[in-house]
């Protein structure tokens, strides 16, 4: 099978004031973005304060939730909705900016989370809890079980973890009669005396980070070292490999480029960056740079065999061979990334969301950009050395 | 069959088995990260300052009983941050002694005169020391309590000079395992002299205005329903350390309490306190606060109970606490973290059938496209993943969200290697080659492409192994063990593959 049935013969390198171009105006867009516009917005892994992912039996709106939230003076927190049904939410705490000691600000947090959580609550519950009873959507494994083998002391332990990994998969425990059905088959008779001790909550919470300002503050510099030191690990090699700092520094400018853009899109689509994201960016700029190498390789070999021809012509030459693997290639990729972004859940929905643009991007910064930037690079300093 | 072909065939056949042996059975084998697989993450700093402000306190008391004993004159000491301390109103004609004092008695501190005044200043080498020491502790202390406590498979380890890091695997409930983590957990048993009192004037004056020198004031502990102040003798009794077995017990109304027995060497002492202060109240506390304060009825040897409104969780954390030992220096939280089990299985269940989805609709593509070379290619691919997750066994990592990144990236360069080959081979056939020959020079001309993008990406993982923190290693980890594995892969057993499959006078090939 065959794309192209011929090579094409595009003249890629004509179109390298119109990339740059665009490659500008989406990153000032970007940029404008970030200053004026919906900023950038760093999760709790690099930034400080609290994330609390809670989930309710029934479907509930952001604004009634951000009701609750504003009661009790919290108002100004980042609500978003997570999965499909409705019923999951993920909320971040603003933050608190004190004066005192890291320690206190930690804790600080928590009381935020702690105060989130209770508003949450519905009146219902909160009495219900001060009645005495246990809510069952709140438990942890320990004390069910405690609770389980007092109703029950030969059945509990596994009633108990029966029912721990039940909640665990569904996430939240709507109704008593889910308890009877497989896979729990709770006893009647311990159903009923459970009922006279417990509850089902209509909220729970599936998750909670908390990160102080210190540890934020050193996430964000150790990451940002890491990277740093791994680009400039690479330009050393590639321009050890393609005996020539262009095809380096072409190399780390298409990967800044890839970096620039992404990072614009991504800021556009009101998404939070956290420690995958960072991850996804790191994967596309190893597409990239993939691409590039692959493109600057035939370059390489092409040098060697027409001496005579100018390196623009030879450029495009490279760019139309590998035209199609580029596009396979890339289209395999994409195909992969696709199934993470609608099967993947929330958690890794941002991640291939991100990834797919930059696919798509990372082609557009080979095709376009890498080579460009040699020439300039050669015509800026190789000329001035001649003379 | 050619010789070096037969070899080929055993070389990939071993590390094939190599691989199945490292991943078998996968559930022990591959270790999911608390992102993966939900749990606590918790991030702590042991504040060192402690205990070399212990120290500083235990030399000032060390040098203040030697200079009595010697008959040396000072007028106060006192203590000016941790690590420093000084001695003042000494005399000149005392000074050679207090010289030849001090060097017999440390060598761990600096010590110069300013006048009438001496003045100690830790050493840097001790100083540095004790601080190590606490982190390594305090560490050790966390392990037994989280131990005890009875969490499956935890991760404690230090991170950076003064950084512990616990990963607790499916606990729901970290509240509690962080308090019980944090206390500091010194007990001891101090002997009443007056209270309770409601305030410390009222106290004060019950003894006459002034703390006697050998005493000090307590307060009780209000969640253990004991209000108001007690003077206490400042020597402890006994302590923690001479416990010999704690467990969980009932008092005299059947309220949860913790029981222990004493060391030999404890009890004597406790017989000898116990049996000379019949009648008098003996207060029980823990980290400075007073649990309860129970009268002594009668001579008690090597064991007893401690009491104070606990709830049945309470008793049993004391227990594990007390077991475990004291923190040498106290802790704070930096970050927390606590991933819901149901929020990691479902991101395992989604992540996986999503990755199987992927994997699964690239290997379809790729036989849509390349035909029977496309099965060479998925032959490579799946040995790829088979080869990246037994490295990932053999150097025991965690799979994490990241790391999973890792694997897509290198899964798609395994992808991209063998495309690179096949349009190779195909470019060459188009030329006009023959079979044979269009492999051959299509996998050399493909080699260096495929070398030096594998090798700059896995150069730039090996920085961020080395630079990056906990996520960003995982997806290192994945990167590079992937990334080796695709050259081999790519590289060897494709070729390998077509040596078998296409005969060297083939008409004709499926790509």
């Amino acid at each position: 099978m065959q794309i192209f049935k011929k090579t094409t013969n595009i003249d890629f390198l004509k179109f390298k004031w119109l990339a740059l171009g665009l490659t500008i105006a989406i990153i000032l867009a970007g940029v404008l973005n970030i200053i004026w516009g919906h900023g950038l917005k760093l999760g709790v892994d690099f930034g400080e304060g609290t994330l609390i992912r809670v989930m309710f039996k029934e479907p509930v709106s952001i604004s009634s939730i951000r009701q609750l939230l504003d009661d009790v003076g919290l108002g100004n927190s980042v609500i978003q909705e997570a999965g499909r049904s409705g019923r999951e939410f993920q909320i971040r705490t603003v933050e608190t900016r004190t004066t005192g000691q890291p320690t206190e600000e930690i804790e600080n947090h928590q009381v935020l989370a702690n105060k989130v959580i209770t508003s949450l609550q519905s009146t219902k519950d909160k009495q219900q809890a001060s009645q005495g009873l246990i809510d069952l959507n709140n438990i942890d494994n320990r004390s069910l079980t405690a609770l389980l083998t007092e109703i029950s002391p030969e059945q509990g332990e596994q009633l108990a973890g029966r029912m721990m990994k039940y909640r665990n998969e569904q996430g939240i425990i709507v109704d008593w009669s889910e308890l009877q059905k497989e896979p729990i088959s709770l006893p009647e008779e311990v159903l009923g005396k459970l009922q006279t001790k417990a509850f089902l909550g209509q909220m729970t919470v599936l998750s909670k980070e908390t990160v102080g300002p210190q540890a934020g503050k050193e996430l964000r510099k150790k990451a940002t070292q890491a990277v740093t030191w791994a680009i400039i690990a690479m330009l050393v090699y590639i321009a050890f490999r393609f005996k020539g700092v262009e095809y380096g520094a072409s190399a780390i400018f298409t990967l800044a480029q890839d970096v620039l853009i992404c990072l614009s899109i991504y800021t556009f689509t009101n998404r939070e960056i956290n420690l995958p994201i960072i991850a996804a960016f790191l994967t596309i700029v190893g597409y990239s740079i993939n691409d590039t190498i692959v493109i600057f390789d035939r370059i390489r070999e092409l040098k060697k065999t027409r001496r005579k021809e100018p390196l623009q012509n030879i450029m495009n030459l490279s760019l139309n061979i590998n035209l199609t693997r580029t596009i396979i290639t890339s289209g395999a990729v994409f195909i992969a990334v696709l199934a993470l972004f609608l099967f993947g859940g929330k958690v890794i929905n941002d991640f291939a969301f991100i990834m797919l643009v930059g696919i798509i991007e990372g082609v557009y910064s080979t095709v376009f950009m890498s080579c460009p930037v040699v020439l300039f690079w050669t015509q800026l300093f190789k000329t001035q050395k001649k003379r | 069959m050619k010789k070096n072909l037969k070899w080929k065939i055993g070389l990939t056949l071993v590390v094939i088995g190599l691989c199945i042996f490292l991943i078998y059975p996968p559930k022990d084998k591959i270790k999911l990260g608390l992102d993966l697989k939900g749990g606590t993450h918790l991030l702590m700093q042991v504040i060192t300052e402690d205990a070399v402000n212990v120290e500083t306190d235990q030399q000032i008391a060390r040098f203040e009983d030697v200079f009595k004993k010697n008959n040396i004159a000072y007028t106060r000491s006192a203590k000016e941050k941790p690590g420093k301390f000084y001695f003042e109103g000494t005399r000149a004609d005392q000074e050679e002694k207090i010289r030849d004092l001090i060097d017999q008695y440390t060598r761990d501190w600096d010590y110069y005169f300013t006048g009438d005044r001496i003045n100690f200043k830790l050493k840097q080498a001790a100083e540095q020391f004790l601080r190590e020491q606490a982190v390594a502790q305090t560490l050790e202390t966390i392990r037994n309590r989280v131990d005890q406590f009875g969490v499956a498979e935890p991760v404690i380890q230090k991170q950076g000079s003064d950084r512990i890091v616990v990963e607790l695997p499916g606990i729901d409930d970290p509240e509690r395992v962080k308090n019980l983590i944090k206390v500091t957990a010194v007990l001891e048993f101090k002997l009443v002299k007056a209270g309770p009192a409601p305030d410390e004037q009222t106290l004060l004056q019950e003894v006459g205005g002034q703390i006697p020198e050998e005493a000090e004031i307590v307060k009780g502990d209000a969640r253990r329903g004991l209000q108001g102040y007690y003077l206490v003798n400042k020597v402890a009794s006994i302590t923690g350390k001479d416990l010999r077995s704690v467990r969980r017990g009932t008092d005299e109304w059947n309220n949860p309490a913790v029981s222990f027995t004493l060391t030999p060497d404890g009890a004597r002492r406790f017989e000898q306190v116990t049996g000379q202060n019949v009648g008098k109240q003996l207060a029980i506390i823990l980290d400075g606060k007073i649990q309860s304060a129970p009268v002594i009825n009668s001579r008690i040897s090597d064991s007893g109970i401690i009491q104070g409104r606990f709830t049945p969780q309470e008793a049993d954390d004391l227990v594990v606490i007390l077991k475990a030992g004291a923190l040498p220096a106290g802790i704070k939280y930096l970050e927390e973290r606590t991933v819901g089990p149901s929020l990691g299985t479902d991101s395992i269940r989604q992540g996986l059938i999503s990755g199987l989805v992927a994997i699964f609709g690239v290997m379809v593509f790729m036989i849509f496209y390349y035909q029977l070379s496309g099965i060479n290619a998925v032959i490579a691919l799946l040995l790829n993943t088979l080869l990246t997750f037994g490295a990932l066994g053999y150097f025991k990592a965690t799979l994490t969200l990241p790391g999973i990144a890792g694997i897509i990236l290198s899964i798609g360069m395994a992808v991209d290697a063998n495309i690179l080959i096949f349009e190779r081979i195909k470019e060459e056939l188009a030329m006009g080659k023959n079979i044979a020959s269009s492999i051959s020079t299509g996998f050399s001309r493909a080699f260096t492409a495929i070398f030096d993008s594998n090798l700059t990406t896995i150069i730039s993982g090996v920085f961020l192994f080395q630079f990056g923190t906990g996520p960003i290693k995982g997806y290192a980890v994945t990167l590079i063990c992937g990334l080796v594995a695709n050259l081999f892969t790519a590289v060897f057993v494709s070729r390998l593959i077509f040596d078998l499959a296409v005969p060297t006078n083939a008409k004709k090939l499926s790509i």
